[in-house]
């Protein structure tokens, strides 16, 4: 969450920085004092505990709109000229403690995050240990076309001549394309359970009057968090296992006869994957939006309250409104993680039977990428995930742009 | 004001520093095993490093504790990790100033444990890396053995000029030497440590030991005993409700489901393929008649409830947890598979004593005479072993280290134990063990802190050096006969059988001779993305993985078999085939050029 919270605060104030930056060189306005204060103040915030983060984050988000209106009292010629005119020199002396914070980051990101993206190039070699990175035989799209087997799909246009009957077949009888299907539909599922529960755990919590009785609850639900997957997935399957609580509770009240095997049916798979994360998760993650509760101004409630609302009209009008900018940034960047949705579950409770719909792409590069020693193979896999995850963020951001939401860029 | 910004400034830089620093932290602390070097330069030498006059140089050195190099040796098998100061580990560092800490596989497959190795950089010194072996030479992380084969007779002596030919790779040399199924001398084996279907003893007790030929005599003999005692009592008062029948079917260990086809039809275990000797071609056991007639089998007793409602979902761990309980009467499985970990538990539990051990049965479909579920002859097999790898900073002393090893007061050492304490030596010069150090033996945690086997390196089978004693405890008939519990003696002498191989009565020949190319499993096990055969083998086990338990588990049996016949013939089994049949003829080729 802090890390989050961080990042909201970092473009935020680099937004504000901008502005300051293309105001600095023009006559002293008003304006720019305004403004430097309020950056002032909220880099003191945002230093502060980690609950305020979020606070700060919106404080930063509304000097930065009252920043862009002040922007537009200057005329277009001005700013035209303001984006010619280079920096001097005497600019990058007082920003220099500014600089070199930036180019620490610079750095770092150059290090872990682009240099590493050199070994994309093993996906189009045919990769050998002994050869190396630099001596590989270059195989252009081979690895993809054998991730894919795009062959399958044009029999199954030719056969059926219908695109969701070939598409079935596809995915039939390729593993990849399996892979890709069962990562993207228990992404979603565990997208959908983990976050709408968070949000209704969270109003639900804050609707809990005893302080106490709120503090416990709250503590206990996001225990599960700091256990490890091989931990919950032991639980799960042994309560779901032939002698586990759940069978047991079923003989019990005779709705079955003999023991239910949930992980022999394939229909029950993603249910149990989904349901095993919103136990572990929806605790940890109802924490931002609690804090996001907390800094709703409370005259808005009295005013409602004043107007006649209930309990549940409190909640539609006022809780969900103000906590909704917040939901539009996690589920934005929440939807950049769907393709990860997993490996360790999905391995840990999966088995011959179900591994039509447990095989996630993680699972496709151990099995076909690590096991059958083709580094190249499981490269390929990888770039397509990522691919798929930029994809996503695009489109969503961009809906969530239109829709007059916040986004991320 | 300006001020206040600065301090500001500053500390969010700081912050932002610390934050970096603790990533950078978070990357490199892997623990790292560096091994201890600090003796690496002194303990080659022979003078002692010490200058004072008084040291009395004993015959054979001690060395002390800042000679003694801590190396490691990562093996691709699960296996259970000894305590530090172990105490027999002690003894063995102090004769030859090498103290080894063994890892094993966890959770992982072989090529998945290797895969990680490799990627982190961080190799043991020593490694058996069973399937994970080609991935390792291909990256030059081994030491060849060529030069130090001759400077150490005793590893020399391991095999034949021939067989250590089989383990040369690409570039003509040596890098890994498999440790088991190595007879010194005259045979002692009375041992079967591979596939069979095993039962307990109770229920060939119960039923006066009868003749249990085929697949269909053995499921009889289940029914019988289940409908005459669907529970039991354990020692401990529990009541345990009997499971007839149960498969292991997780992840790599499959096979316990998928490969009995090719022993009821009185093949050898080429593990992969079934090779026809009379026409050298090979046949795929997957689709033969007996398969099929092995799975109706099965399908029909799974829809009797006589087989484990939740084998197909069963992980390892529960498998074991349920055998050792002394509820599951049968099942297919290799010895090493669960056998290590199963009789101690019985013995310490008091199962042992009521007749749930297991005896291997040497079972075949109608029709079918002779059978091969046990191999005589030592097999080589040369796609694992035991290796050096480049991180030793020393391979001259490794290799000393390995040869050392075979010296039979070491040898004994690590299978017998300290005499005296874990066995006594009669007037004969044979040794044996009291009843007392047995029990202890058999106490898991006096293993992990006494016993060390190093299992996985250099070691004999057959006879110990002085001519008279087995090299390793379980082959010495006197220790093998007292060793068993008295159901289990019992069945034995019923049966007439001098060991767990005679209980199976498979035919008695040398397998070097009569089957040369054998096994083909060191072949397909090696198998990868390379060869339309490789990706056809990688496409079979996903298939079959999935479809063998549902067809088992199947209402419709020849319906689901038929959809499981589709599946398994879009992968290109052929392929996969055809190149197997190609290192048929080569391996052929070469042993009758060798002739």
């Amino acid at each position: 969450m802090a890390n989050e919270a961080d990042q909201i605060v970092n473009t935020e104030e680099a937004a504000v920085e901008n502005e300051i930056n293309a105001e600095a060189e023009t006559t002293e306005t008003a304006a720019e004092t305004v403004i430097a204060e309020n950056v002032e103040t909220v880099t003191e915030t945002a230093e502060s505990t980690e609950e305020n983060a979020v606070d700060a984050a919106y404080q930063v988000e509304n000097y930065a709109k009252e920043a862009i209106e002040h922007e537009s009292t200057l005329s277009e010629a001005q700013i035209k000229a303001l984006s010619k005119k280079r920096i001097s020199k005497g600019e990058l002396k007082r920003q220099w403690i500014l600089l070199a914070i930036g180019f620490i980051f610079v750095l770092y990101g150059l290090l872990f995050y682009y240099l590493p993206l050199g070994g994309w190039i093993m996906a189009f070699q045919n990769y050998k240990l002994k050869t190396g990175l630099f001596h590989s035989k270059f195989v252009g799209f081979d690895k993809f076309k054998f991730m894919f087997e795009f062959d399958v799909f044009e029999w199954g246009m030719e056969t059926t001549g219908n695109f969701f009957k070939a598409m079935k077949i596809w995915i039939d009888k390729v593993v990849f394309v399996r892979a890709i299907r069962n990562t993207l539909g228990m992404g979603i599922l565990n997208l959908a359970t983990t976050f709408i529960m968070a949000i209704v755990f969270a109003i639900l919590l804050n609707e809990v009057k005893n302080k106490l009785g709120k503090r416990l609850v709250q503590t206990i639900s996001y225990l599960p968090h700091f256990l490890s997957w091989i931990i919950v997935c032991g639980i799960v399957h042994d309560s779901l296992s032939g002698t586990g609580i759940v069978n047991e509770l079923l003989r019990l009240f005779h709705i079955v006869d003999d023991s239910y095997n949930f992980f022999a049916h394939p229909g029950w798979f993603w249910p149990i994957v989904a349901f095993a994360n919103v136990w572990k998760e929806t605790g940890w993650n109802a924490i931002i939006y609690l804090a996001a509760i907390t800094a709703i101004d409370p005259s808005l409630y009295e005013a409602a309250e004043i107007d006649g609302a209930g309990r549940w009209g409190k909640i539609r009008y006022i809780t969900l409104p103000s906590i909704a900018p917040t939901i539009v940034i996690l589920l934005v960047m929440n939807l950049g993680n769907l393709l990860n949705c997993g490996f360790e579950v999905q391995y840990l409770l999966g088995n011959g039977l179900v591994q039509d719909v447990a095989q996630t792409i993680d699972i496709y590069v151990l099995n076909w990428g690590v096991g059958q020693m083709d580094y190249s193979l499981g490269t390929a896999a990888g770039i397509f995930k990522s691919v798929v995850a930029i994809i996503l963020i695009l489109i969503f951001n961009t809906v969530a742009k239109k829709l007059g939401q916040e986004s991320l860029f | 004001m300006k001020m206040k910004k600065f301090i500001a400034l500053g500390m969010a830089g700081m912050l932002s520093a610390a934050t970096l620093v603790g990533c950078d932290k978070g990357g490199a602390t892997t623990p790292t095993p560096t091994p201890d070097d600090n003796g690496g330069s002194t303990a080659t030498s022979t003078t002692t490093p010490d200058d004072g006059g008084d040291v009395v140089v004993e015959e054979e050195k001690e060395y002390s504790e800042d000679e003694i190099v801590n190396w490691t040796m990562f093996i691709a098998m699960p296996g259970s990790e000894i305590n530090d100061g172990n105490d027999v580990q002690e003894i063995i560092a102090k004769k030859t100033g090498v103290r080894v800490k063994e890892t094993w596989l966890t959770g992982q497959t072989a090529a998945e444990a290797v895969g990680s190795i490799l990627a982190s950089g961080e190799l043991p010194t020593f490694i058996d890396a069973g399937e994970g072996f080609k991935e390792l030479y291909e990256a030059d992380t081994l030491v060849a053995w060529d030069p130090y084969l001759e400077k150490y007779p005793n590893l020399k002596e391991m095999y034949s000029d021939y067989e250590w030919d089989m383990f040369r790779q690409d570039d003509g040399k040596i890098y890994w030497a498999n440790v088991f199924n190595n007879t010194y001398g005259e045979s002692k084996a009375t041992g079967h440590n591979d596939e069979a279907f095993w039962i307990q003893v109770r229920v060939l007790e119960e039923f006066g030991y009868p003749e249990v030929k085929t697949l269909d005599d053995y499921f009889d003999l289940l029914e019988k005993y289940y409908a005459a005692h669907p529970n039991f009592v354990d020692p401990e008062g529990n009541t345990i409700d009997i499971i007839p029948y149960t498969i292991l079917c997780d992840d790599w260990r499959y096979f316990c489901l998928e490969n009995a086809g090719q022993f009821l039809d009185g093949y050898p275990n080429d593990g992969s393929v079934i090779v026809d000797p009379k026409t050298m071609k090979i046949v795929d056991y997957n689709t033969t008649p007996t398969t099929k007639t092995y799975f109706a089998k099965l399908n029909e007793e799974y829809n009797k409830g006589m087989i484990d409602k939740e084998f197909a979902t069963q992980k390892y761990d529960d498998y074991i947890s349920k055998l050792s309980t002394g509820a599951v009467l049968g099942m297919v499985d290799q010895n090493w598979d669960f056998n290590y970990t199963i009789t101690p538990a019985f013995a310490s539990s008091g199962l042992a004593d009521l007749g749930c051990e297991y005896v291997p049965l040497g079972l075949t479909v109608e029709g079918v005479t002779e059978q091969r579920w046990h191999t005589y002859g030592d097999t080589v097999n040369a796609s694992s072993g035991c290796a050096v790898t480049t991180s030793c900073e020393d391979p001259d002393r490794a290799f000393k280290f390995l040869s050392d090893l075979l010296n039979q007061d070491i040898h004994d050492l690590r299978y017998w134990g300290v005499e005296g304490v874990d066995y006594l030596v009669d007037e004969d010069g044979m040794y044996y063990r009291t009843q007392e150090m047995r029990d202890k033996l058999n106490d898991t945690s006096y293993k992990a802190s006494h016993v060390c086997n190093y299992s996985y390196m250099p070691q004999w089978l057959g006879t110990s050096k002085d001519g008279k004693n087995a090299m390793q405890p379980a082959e010495q008939a006197s220790e093998f006969y007292a060793g068993l519990s008295e159901p289990l003696a019992n069945c034995f002498k019923a049966y007439n059988a001098g060991g767990y191989p005679d209980m199976i009565g498979s035919v008695e020949e040398d397998v070097n001779a009569t089957h040369p190319w054998f096994p083909m499993w060191s072949w397909s096990n090696e198998l990868n993305n390379d060869t339309p055969g490789g990706v056809a083998w990688g496409k079979m086990g996903e298939t079959k993985h999935k479809w063998l338990p549902a067809v088992v588990m199947s209402k419709d049996f020849e319906g689901e078999w038929a959809k499981y016949m589709d599946a398994y013939s879009a992968c290109k089994p052929e392929d996969f085939l055809n190149e197997a049949q190609g290192v048929l003829d080569d391996r052929m080729a070469a042993y009758n050029a060798s002739k």
